[in-house]
């Protein structure tokens, strides 16, 4: 122990001196990004009077799911279902499902009519459901922790760590603003990202058996019992 | 065998030595580097500046994000596809049929702490195969904190078992092998790959995986076969065990699993590649 504290403090030190020398011979380059900075903050502090910031919505509405799920009284035999309701209309308010669903098809979304559309949003959204609702069930007592955000416009990205069983999993979030309120519309995990895993999939049905084979799948796919934990 | 220590040790010496040299140069980066356009979250990560957290890499890596959105790389060439499928199944069924029912059992008898343990063990033997490629790919800082971390984890972490490097001195593992090692020099990754056993690959990663297996400790030893597939049937069982529900939701939930799988490899190898 003692050893480490020595090395830490050792690091410091020259952390610092090092730094010292960094800044004399950067000065005008430290101007610039400290200029853009003034301005970056100056325009942001009037934009986020306005609504909200986007990492700590997206923190609240996580919390909340968190809370129901750690609930005690929910997780009886017989709340099963009250707990099932309240978690997925968590969950489902943190997500633009029409989005997502028109991303994850990429060009053939143009080609569909609006009623296709709506069908293929609803099944998207299901599927979405089946694939987090069963691993949020075996939610035990991972942390999250919420490392920084970018935003530009009305884009949102959050870098977040999920840590479980002692390893760091690093989860992305992008989010886009409507009327105030941020909404996910893909997750990364581990650099996957859940709408181009999704794109390839669905092309790799629909080039063979169009958008009907496509609805064709996903509706067996749903019909399927839910994975046991 | 001597010989080979020898060499090691050498490398561990001098890599200690650089990384004295290193460290204080990397923290004044990142302290100049990572202030602009990013707003200081309300917690602060657990274990302090990790190897994998260089702010400064990760902006650069992000604004390329914010552009190309959906624009993936071109969706990997896969010739062997019939061959390929045939070994997805295989795996599935040797998930479902032989190493699910195994890790359940073992799960039962072994607590989660034990198993972590054991994960931490098996790490720490890839550190010398980290080390070397981030070496190779230029990165003097995060290999010489690979080597640290072998030493100090092999010797008071008490042969890996714990991991004192990365939870007292906050030193993360570098996540580098030599398939992207050869991705650094610009190596294609080639056609897919679906092996039997080892699941998903494509040529280039499977000569890396290759190549890293020559500085695994338990190569280096002269272990017998049956030890080294012992100990590494072990591995993958302690492994299943700890990720239990992951691979049936996401291939249960994928409409073809097989192109889920493939798309899913090839995007997490990109990151790690781009992440370097």
């Amino acid at each position: 122990m003692f050893i480490c504290y020595i090395m830490s403090v050792k690091n410091q030190i020259s952390g610092v001196v090092e730094m010292r020398k960094y800044l004399r011979q950067n000065k005008v380059m430290l101007l610039v990004p400290l200029l853009f900075l003034a301005v970056f903050t100056f325009g942001a502090g009037t934009y986020a009077a306005a609504t909200e910031d986007p990492m700590q919505q997206l923190q609240k509405r996580v919390d909340e799911v968190l809370r129901i799920l750690q609930s005690g009284e929910l997780k009886r035999p017989e709340n099963k279902e009250e707990r099932k309701k309240l978690i997925l209309n968590a969950v489902t308010d943190m997500f633009d499902f029409r989005e997502m669903a028109k991303s994850s098809l990429a060009q053939s979304w143009n080609t569909l009519t609006p009623e296709e559309q709506d069908t293929f949003v609803g099944l998207f959204s299901r599927l979405i459901e089946q694939r987090y609702i069963g691993k949020i069930d075996s939610y035990t007592d991972q942390k999250v922790v919420y490392k920084k955000q970018l935003v530009k416009g009305d884009n949102a990205m959050i870098y977040t760590d999920v840590v479980d069983k002692d390893v760091e999993i690093p989860i992305i979030y992008r989010l886009q603003e409507n009327k105030g309120k941020w909404l996910i519309y893909d997750v990364k995990i581990e650099n996957v990202s859940l709408i181009v895993n999704y794109r390839r999939d669905f092309d790799s049905i629909i080039r063979k058996e169009q958008f009907a084979g496509l609805v064709e799948k996903i509706t067996k796919q749903l019909e399927k019992p839910e994975t046991s934990n | 065998m001597i010989r080979s220590f020898v060499i090691l040790a050498g490398f561990i010496v001098l890599l200690l030595f650089m990384a004295t040299q290193t460290w204080a140069g990397a923290d004044a980066d990142m302290a100049a580097g990572s202030e602009p356009a990013v707003s200081s979250p309300g917690t602060e990560p657990a274990g302090g500046n990790g190897a994998g957290h260089d702010p400064l890499q990760e902006d650069n890596w992000e604004d390329d994000n914010w552009e190309d959105e959906w624009e993936d790389a071109d969706t990997i060439a896969d010739p062997l596809e019939p061959i390929n499928r045939f070994f997805f199944h295989f795996n599935d069924k040797l998930y479902y049929w032989v190493l699910k029912p195994v890790a359940n059992v073992y799960s039962r008898i072994f607590t989660e702490d034990f198993q972590v343990v054991i994960r931490n063990f098996f790490d720490n033997l890839r550190s010398p195969a980290r080390a070397i490629n981030s070496l190779l790919q230029g990165n003097v800082g995060d290999s010489s904190k690979e080597m640290a971390r072998f030493v100090l984890n092999s010797t008071v972490g008490i042969i890996g078992v714990g991991d004192f490097a990365g939870d007292v001195l906050g030193l993360h593992p570098a996540n580098e092998d030599f398939g992207q090692t050869l991705a650094y020099y610009g190596a294609g990754g080639g056609f897919y790959i679906n092996w039997p056993f080892l699941g998903p690959s494509n040529f280039r990663d499977s000569l890396g995986i290759l190549g890293d297996s020559y500085v695994h400790p338990l190569i280096l030893l002269n272990a017998d076969r049956e030890v080294i597939i012992g100990a590494w049937t072990f591995e993958k069982l302690n492994y299943t065990a700890l990720t239990l529900v992951d691979y049936e939701l996401f291939t249960q939930t994928a409409l073809d699993p097989y192109t889920a799988v493939k798309d899913a490899y090839q995007q997490y190898r990109n990151g790690l590649i781009k992440n370097r």
